[in-house]
């Protein structure tokens, strides 16, 4: 231990539902996967690799969960990723010689060369596979990787613990499968923690997980130190680390929040809506609909139309992003100071965003956390970075505390993913889980054909558990998609299951699903046995 | 079931909704029912009756008792017991239901509770029927814990202050800003309006945090909810307010939360299938607070 005074985990969670058509040349919904990688992952490892050169030392936890990883190693994904980069590369090249000598200029300019280097990035240091360059960073002790639930499932809505044994199961083997060493840490989806759950964490060899303030503050006994340091689950000594609250607001908050400032860029104002349409046809979708396409020209300016806004300067919203790092580290200095009066250790601050907040939303996110790294390795002694597994090698005394069920939406419970314009799915979600147990505890060893068939309809099952359908149901935007996706996956779940039971599977309808729904090569059905489930609750 | 109940407003699911369970089973032919824990103050219970079973029940216990039965969901606190037999509940509460809801939205009595849900008959004479019994579930405090550590002491006066610090005012605030930012993500894909009914619109699902006023001479709590059913014939439209309802074999449910100082006017209005010929119920209810 230093000369700090506290401790400051930056968490970011990094996820996108499983998302891959190939039935379609060419599918909307896939821009989702491609906008994030163009404008947070890579961006991300882009700050990383800056860092390291110049020798500045930082650290990060960040969640890469399991269908954001299969993406990510998708060889016909890479390829679509591949094109759309390409065509960003060279957009940006011609607007290069549309914009001399007008007012956007530089931030032509911009795009080209951020482009160029992510191209760069992801072609030449990566090869294609970003994953191997979050897994550099990992080894390297700077950043720690956390799986999730394996389709981000939302556990406490699951009522067979079989269901909740097979999503952390499935998520600590493909991470396995990835970064060569099993998870020390899970990002709950939607930090949704209902008590007992650790249990199947705890089975996976995994340490921590992350829940919403309250998990901790309304925990039993009440938390010594309130939600500055980690506390352990009872019976299984899995430790639980809570969201800070006053660093979460300072971001997200609409009013009050960073990413509101008038020098940022516009998110609502892109050049698919604004340039002539027979030059930006080509790098819309083959529907030739306009839509936004990632570059923006305009600053949020102020509270005025969009047709007012006033053209961005990269320089001078670089320059907001370095003073917003500096006042966010002032501010953790402060608070820091201030609790190590008031508790008598080392007060631990975790700080928990999206990823996709940053680059995607915030544009100017990324320079942020870039200034951030730096300006806590050179200008100041009081704040250290640290991940959870460090935290707990330097305090593995932590006082025994059982969190309370809770998640981080809306209202703090599972009101988002569970209220009259989503619970029809929990019908079909439930009895899925249900038939899913049946054939698993029936055919304990299946080969062949009924090997696969069993293997696909777990596919299916964990496809559909994804909190990202109930959520989307309830923003209301994507909800026609969401709810296809749903129904989707019901029915080739159901279809399946027939066919298993009435012994005449379609070869070429498990081989189907297999192209079209092909995460988690490696699944074994095995995990949703009633046996694989009284296993884990007869040790703990 | 009047004790504690929180101003939370539901519209049932069966509003219609085009996009559910248009081409998906409605149901998957066995009658049961799962109950799942929403927040410290609900419970939502969801379940599939069978004919073959009302079937069985009827030729057992006899039509005409049925008929003067009511149709009911029990809620069990069985908060440690370990194996509950149909009788050693803590205690339980009667809510009538009709069995054609599938669905329902339960106020949890107590929270920090265990409970699980029976849905039956009571007969005129007392007697309980079953006809499926959930699966155990809980829900969470909602509070800060009464529990104190000997091994981990706290001086009352730091740990208040820490929990301010910890942002116990923040608790399930500031979460909409992120799902309204997170929802804008998805938005750009967007192609259709998704619609929402608007008559509906202002019933938002919200949950005031549960606070208790122990300290005053005197206090009172008091919240009201109404379940609004009834049946119609066959291939009539039935709207309440103005918004169609979907009748599941011939009848309709939906229940809604009247909060303070409103006056609910609500008029049922059913058009036959062609249209010629409409009957109207009109349901007034007005919620007045004194001093």
């Amino acid at each position: 231990m230093g000369e700090e005074k506290g401790y400051l985990a930056l968490v970011l969670h990094a996820h996108l539902p499983f998302i891959k058509h190939p039935e379609y040349p060419d599918f909307l919904e896939e821009d989702w996967f491609y906008e994030a990688m163009v404008e947070t992952y890579i961006p991300l490892l882009n700050v990383f690799e800056n860092l390291t050169e110049e020798g500045t030392d930082f650290r990060l936890t960040m969640t890469l969960t399991p269908p954001l990883c299969n993406m990510m190693e998708d060889p016909l994904l890479i390829e679509r990723f591949r094109h759309y980069l390409n065509q960003r590369v060279e957009l940006s090249q011609k607007e290069l010689n549309r914009t001399q000598g007008t007012e956007f200029e530089g931030v032509a300019r911009m795009y080209f060369n951020k482009f160029r280097r992510y191209q760069d990035l992801f072609e030449h240091r990566y090869h294609g596979h970003v994953l191997q360059g979050f897994k550099k960073f990992q080894d390297m002790g700077k950043l720690e990787i956390i799986t999730c639930c394996a389709t981000h499932g939302y556990l406490p809505l699951m009522v067979h613990k079989e269901s909740v044994n097979a999503q952390i199961k499935i998520a600590a083997n493909d991470y396995r499968s990835r970064f060569g060493r099993s998870p020390r840490g899970i990002w709950l989806a939607e930090c949704a923690y209902n008590p007992g759950d650790d249990k199947f964490l705890r089975d996976e060899g995994i340490r921590f997980f992350f829940t919403e303030s309250h998990g901790i503050l309304h925990g039993t006994p009440r938390p010594k130190y309130g939600i500055y340091a980690p506390v352990y689950c009872p019976q299984t000594g899995v430790a639980a680390f809570a969201r800070d609250m006053e660093s979460a607001q300072q971001v997200w908050s609409a009013e009050a929040g960073y990413p509101g400032d008038a020098r940022y860029r516009e998110f609502y104002r892109d050049l698919g809506y604004d340039l002539d349409y027979d030059y930006i046809k080509p790098y819309l979708h083959s529907d030739g609909v306009r839509r936004n396409i990632g570059m923006k020209y305009h600053k949020i300016t102020g509270k005025v139309a969009l047709n007012q806004k006033q053209a961005y300067d990269p320089y001078a919203a670089r320059e907001v992003a370095a003073q917003h790092a500096g006042n966010f580290m002032f501010n953790r200095q402060k608070q820091i100071e201030y609790l190590s009066t008031v508790i008598d250790r080392k007060p631990l601050v975790v700080s928990m965003y999206d990823a996709e907040l940053y680059g995607h939303w915030w544009y100017e996110g990324i320079d942020f956390l870039e200034y951030l790294f730096k300006k806590i390795y050179y200008d100041q002694k009081d704040i250290k970075l640290i991940t959870p597994s460090e935290y707990l090698e330097m305090y593995p005394e932590n006082q025994a505390v059982q969190p309370s069920m809770s998640s981080w939406g809306d209202k703090g419970y599972h009101d988002v993913w569970l209220n009259s314009g989503n619970d029809w799915i929990y019908r079909h979600l439930i009895k899925s889980a249900e038939r899913m147990m049946e054939l698993a505890n029936k055919f304990p060893h299946a080969d062949g054909l009924l090997r696969r068939a069993l293997n696909q309809l777990a596919r299916e099952l964990v496809l559909m558990q994804s909190s990202d359908w109930a959520f989307l149901m309830t923003t209301g935007t994507a909800k026609e998609y969401s709810t296809k996706r749903t129904k989707d996956h019901v029915k080739r779940f159901n279809e399946l299951y027939e066919q298993i039971q009435g012994n005449r599977i379609n070869e070429g309808y498990v081989y189907d699903l297999e192209q079209k729904d092909s995460i988690f090569q490696q699944i074994d059905y095995n995990v949703y046995s009633s046996a694989a489930k009284e296993a884990v609750l007869k040790k703990y | 079931m009047t004790q504690n109940l929180s101003s939370s407003a539901l519209v049932h699911p069966q509003v219609k909704d085009a996009n559910a369970e248009a081409d998906i089973p409605s149901g998957y032919g066995k009658t049961e029912s799962f109950l799942l824990p929403k927040d410290p103050a609900w419970l939502f219970l969801f379940w599939e009756i069978t004919s073959s079973t009302l079937e069985c029940v009827r030729s057992q216990y006899g039509q005409e008792t049925l008929e003067k039965a009511r149709t009911i969901i029990r809620l069990h606190d069985v908060t440690d017991v370990a194996l509950f037999d149909g009788t050693n509940s803590v205690r339980f509460y009667d809510m009538p239901v009709i069995f054609e809801a599938r669905s329902w939205y339960i106020n949890a009595p107590e929270s920090g509770r265990t409970y699980l849900a029976d849905l039956g008959y009571l007969t005129e004479d007392g007697r309980f029927i079953l006809i499926t019994r959930s699966n155990i579930t809980s829900v969470p405090s909602g509070r800060i814990s009464n529990v104190v550590d000997d091994k981990w002491m706290i001086v009352e006066g730091d740990f208040q202050k820490l929990l301010q610090l910890s942002g116990a005012d923040y608790i399930g605030l500031g979460s909409s800003e992120r799902m309204q930012v997170l929802g804008e993500r998805w938005k750009l894909t967007e192609l259709t309006n998704s619609g929402a009914p608007s008559s509906w619109s202002s019933f938002k699902l919200h949950l005031d945090s549960v606070k208790t006023e122990e300290d005053e001479d005197i206090w009172l709590k008091a919240d009201c909810e109404i379940i609004i059913y009834g049946s119609a014939s066959k291939n009539a439209v039935v709207t309440i307010n103005g918004q169609e309802i979907e009748l599941k074999e011939g009848k309709f449910s939906i229940r809604q939360h009247l909060p303070t100082g409103s006056v609910v006017d609500l008029p049922i209005k059913a058009r036959n299938a062609k249209g010629d010929k409409t009957r109207q119920v009109t349901i007034k209810a007005l919620r007045e607070q004194g001093k």
